[in-house]
């Protein structure tokens, strides 16, 4: 049996000691020989531990077992204990969540509820559905292969009322059919739409984007989604600096990889059945031409190799000498990468987002510099609720707006400092889809398949639906919503 | 002797019970108003009965704590070339009487002369209100009718002092009442007819009165014009002009406005206004630099917008009968759809799927009920 403390251990004085050694003993024996002068706030107990980062352990300081200079007239007598007959509170407490589970109740998403009724004149999704304007005002189901593939791009939201009815379903509204027949003309001329889809609270943008997406999957486009624009640039995933770019760009390996994971999940099928047009060697595992595109991606094992993946997938999807699908790449949150973001350099400056690779990507393909050779679209949506305050974005959106509409351009600010003039040029040439309040003959619509699904306990005539309209102002969809499914009154 | 001429000069300095100085003075000035309107601050005339041939009447009476006898004050005198020869041969007299006095004597006059120093200082030094004394207490207040100074002393020989003072506020009233009713009426007669400006006069002057009162604005004077009156003046130039107005300039009104109080009369004011109107005017026209790389500055002024009332929201009777007839259109549309069936309501949908639910429990009792066709998660 080996002895419980070596000699060596023995040989240094006990890690409670908080007596100081005399000096005279100090200068008499070398093996307690300290330096004299002491920094200021160390105890002299410090000093008997060597230099480390790791934090003291919280709590009360361990007491020694034997009390120092304990002799034996020291008696163990009564002691005080307090609340003795308070019961243990640590063992009535319920678990504690783990790590995460909060955060992953309140993101969940529940896409279905069995307590609703069966619409039975509810029809699915066609692919030439959200493009007929037939369709208008009325609410169409998602099939479920699309439901799939659009949760795997992170398209529904945790605050999109889905988990109200039996099966998810969206309005075809009037903008739906115009950004839909928009799309599908740029992708039949292998243009590149780009358009951001902007407009008040609640008013359903990041709708018109999944119903978009919905198009596009169910047209076999390529659909790269990225689903918050906060994620990329407050700073809350890794980055690094990528080699041989001037300026310098950073790439975020673990959110890239992640959204490979997704575009892999999202578009598997079209991915199995495209080949490469050319060999990517430099890749963890070389990938000769003529392999499919899934293989392809499913080279990125660990972040690290995400990003040169992700470049040579989208090298491969816009190469031009083998016939690729549309793309569809969009995203939500256009205010918070029109701005600096929270990243820094290793000089310790802030980092453009539009130094950011996959932004960089992005706002490339916003402003119209990156060309889509088999068509497409770019899409962005604005968030009202969550926005950092985007000047540059706000007037470069209302200029297009004026523009489109032929009225007078609202002129920059000459003496303001706020514009963030990368911002402005990216959003220079875009179209922009204001998304404003849905007209009577669309909310009766919406609340007829409230009605249907037992969800609106009212009879939905031109009285109940104009009142619905009214206090929503004029149709803002969240609002009608908040009006008549989320209220307690029933 | 020296304390008692001490207390005779303390007498002849008590206030006297009528009203003060100051207060006569301010009636006396109510009643001059034999002179014409004018914009220009009064000035009170120099007391007539203190007029210079008694200025050297004055000097003798004066006290200069330099001399400390009649000889040296005398010598002192001498020496003044100003003097005629009547002066000099009186004061030499004087001069010579006084050095044929005893020295005793002229030592007694010397100690008299510091006793009275002593004993009359209090009178001869500032009042000064203590600063942090309980309720100001030390203060006086020119609020008050009287000036409170000794009116406790009743020698029961006339009215109050309090008494005085409220009889003098009614005089001033009753002058003041006169004045309205026989005076003012007479100063329509020098009204002039409003005559709007012609083409050439841009600047428009204001001016603030207080009718006579002191007022620390008295002298401002403010001038307006607007940069596109000014003739022979392009449009860039107008542009410069703006830009040299900073936030004088109103976007709004298209105006620039400055004033001027800096010096003591308002003719000085308004002189200096004009050729400053004149010099920026000078400045726009001079091409060397138009300031071109500047942009117009309105950061000072928050444009108000003016919201009106839409036209098309006016409740016309072609509105109204438009408007009915929508509602019309839409019962009957909901009517159609009751009798095709076709309207959705909720609580029937409920009730049926209920009674449904219900129907297929009663008729097939194990299992349960044919599960609904659920849907995905």
């Amino acid at each position: 049996m080996p002895a419980p403390n070596c000699l060596r251990c023995l040989a240094r004085p006990p890690p409670g000691l908080a007596t100081p050694v005399p000096r005279t003993a100090a200068a008499a024996s070398p093996l307690l020989n300290r330096p004299a002068a002491t920094p200021i706030g160390t105890r002299t107990r410090a000093h008997a531990a060597p230099f480390s980062t790791t934090p003291a352990p919280a709590g009360p300081p361990v007491k020694p077992a034997t009390p120092v200079g304990s002799g034996g007239h020291n008696r163990v007598g009564k002691k005080l204990k307090l609340g003795k007959f308070k019961t243990d509170r640590a063992a009535e407490r319920s678990k504690v969540p783990l790590p995460g589970e909060r955060k992953a109740y309140r993101k969940r998403i529940t896409l279905s509820n069995d307590n609703a009724l069966p619409v039975p004149w509810l029809a699915d999704l066609t692919p030439s559905s959200l493009a007929d304007p037939a369709n208008t005002a009325t609410v169409m189901g998602l099939p479920d292969s699309l439901q799939d593939q659009l949760r795997a791009s992170d398209a529904f939201k945790p605050s999109q009322s889905w988990g109200m009815f039996r099966k998810p379903a969206v309005l075809v509204r009037k903008e739906t059919v115009d950004l839909v027949n928009r799309m599908q003309d740029a992708a039949d001329k292998k243009q590149t739409l780009r358009l951001v889809v902007t407009g008040d609270k609640v008013t359903g943008k990041s709708m018109l984007l999944l119903q978009a997406m919905a198009h596009a999957y169910l047209n076999n486009w390529i659909v790269i989604h990225l689903p918050e624009g906060q994620d990329l640039t407050t700073a809350c995933t890794e980055y690094s600096p990528l080699a041989d770019t001037d300026p310098v760009q950073y790439s975020q390996p673990v959110y890239v990889f992640k959204l490979i994971q997704a575009i892999k999940k999202a578009n598997e099928n079209l991915l199995s059945k495209m080949y490469t047009a050319v060999g990517h060697p430099g890749l963890p595992q070389s990938i000769t031409a003529n392999t499919s595109l899934l293989t392809l991606a499913n080279v990125a094992k660990e972040p690290d190799a995400a990003w040169p993946v992700f470049r040579a997938l989208w090298h491969e999807l816009t190469h031009r000498s083998v016939a690729r699908p549309p793309i569809l790449f969009t995203l939500d949150g256009l205010s918070h990468i029109t701005r600096v973001s929270d990243y820094r350099s290793p000089a310790f400056e802030l980092i453009h987002s539009y130094d950011l690779a996959l932004l960089r990507l992005f706002t490339d393909g916003l402003g119209g510099s990156l060309r889509l050779p088999w068509g497409g679209a770019v899409l962005a949506a604005t968030s009202r609720s969550n926005a950092p305050r985007s000047p540059s974005m706000e007037l470069a959106l209302a200029q297009r707006e004026a523009e489109q509409l032929q009225r007078e351009v609202p002129k920059k600010d000459p003496f303001f400092r706020g514009y963030d003039e990368r911002a402005e040029a990216s959003l220079r040439s875009v179209q922009v889809l204001p998304v404003g309040g849905i007209d009577k003959v669309e909310a009766r619509g919406l609340m007829e398949y409230w009605a249907a699904s037992g969800m609106l306990r009212a009879t939905v005539d031109n009285k109940s639906v104009s009142e619905k309209w009214t206090l929503a102002g004029n149709g803002v969809l969240g609002e009608m919503e908040r009006a008549s499914l989320l209220t307690m009154r029933v | 002797m020296a304390s008692s001429a001490a207390s005779l000069l303390r007498l002849c300095l008590r206030p006297s019970r009528q009203l003060p100085r100051l207060r006569a003075a301010a009636t006396r000035q109510a009643t001059t108003t034999h002179r014409t309107f004018s914009t220009t601050r009064w000035r009170r005339a120099p007391p007539e009965d203190e007029a210079g041939d008694e200025e050297g009447a004055e000097k003798i009476v004066e006290h200069d704590p330099s001399h400390r006898n009649p000889g040296e004050y005398f010598k002192a005198f001498l020496e003044d070339e100003s003097i005629n020869a009547e002066e000099r041969a009186a004061a030499t007299r004087a001069l010579k009487d006084w050095e044929r006095l005893p020295p005793s004597e002229m030592r007694d006059f010397e100690k008299l002369l510091t006793s009275l120093d002593e004993d009359a200082s209090w009178l001869r030094k500032n009042e000064v209100a203590k600063r942090d004394s309980f309720w100001n207490e030390d203060e006086a207040d020119p609020d008050l009718i009287t000036d409170e100074l000794g009116e406790d002393d009743f020698e029961e020989d006339d009215i109050l002092a309090m008494g005085h003072a409220k009889l003098e506020e009614h005089r001033e009233m009753r002058e003041y009442a006169r004045l309205a009713v026989w005076e003012l009426p007479l100063l329509s007669k020098l009204a002039k007819p409003f005559q709007p400006p012609v083409d050439g006069e841009i600047l428009r002057f204001r001016y603030t009165s207080y009718m006579g009162e002191f007022h620390a604005s008295d002298r401002k004077v403010v001038v307006e014009f607007c940069p596109a009156d000014v003739p022979d003046l392009s449009e860039a130039q107008q542009l410069k002009l703006k830009k040299l107005a900073g936030p004088r300039y109103n976007p709004e009104k298209e105006i620039i406005k400055i004033s001027c109080e800096r010096f003591e009369h308002q003719a000085q004011n308004k002189r200096y206004l004009g050729d400053l109107v004149d010099k920026m005017i000078a400045t726009a026209k001079d091409p060397t630099d138009m300031f071109e790389d500047i942009p117009l500055d309105t950061r000072h002024h928050k444009f108000k917008k003016q919201i009106k009332f839409p036209k098309e929201w006016y409740l016309t009777q072609e509105r109204k009968q438009q408007l009915a007839a929508q509602r019309q259109q839409a019962l009957l549309l909901d009517d159609a759809k009751r009798e095709k069936g076709a309207m959705v309501d909720g609580m029937q949908t409920i009730q049926e799927a209920l009674a449904a639910a219900r129907a297929a429990a009663v008729e097939v009792p194990v299992p349960v009920a044919k599960p609904l066709g659920r849907g995905r998660r």
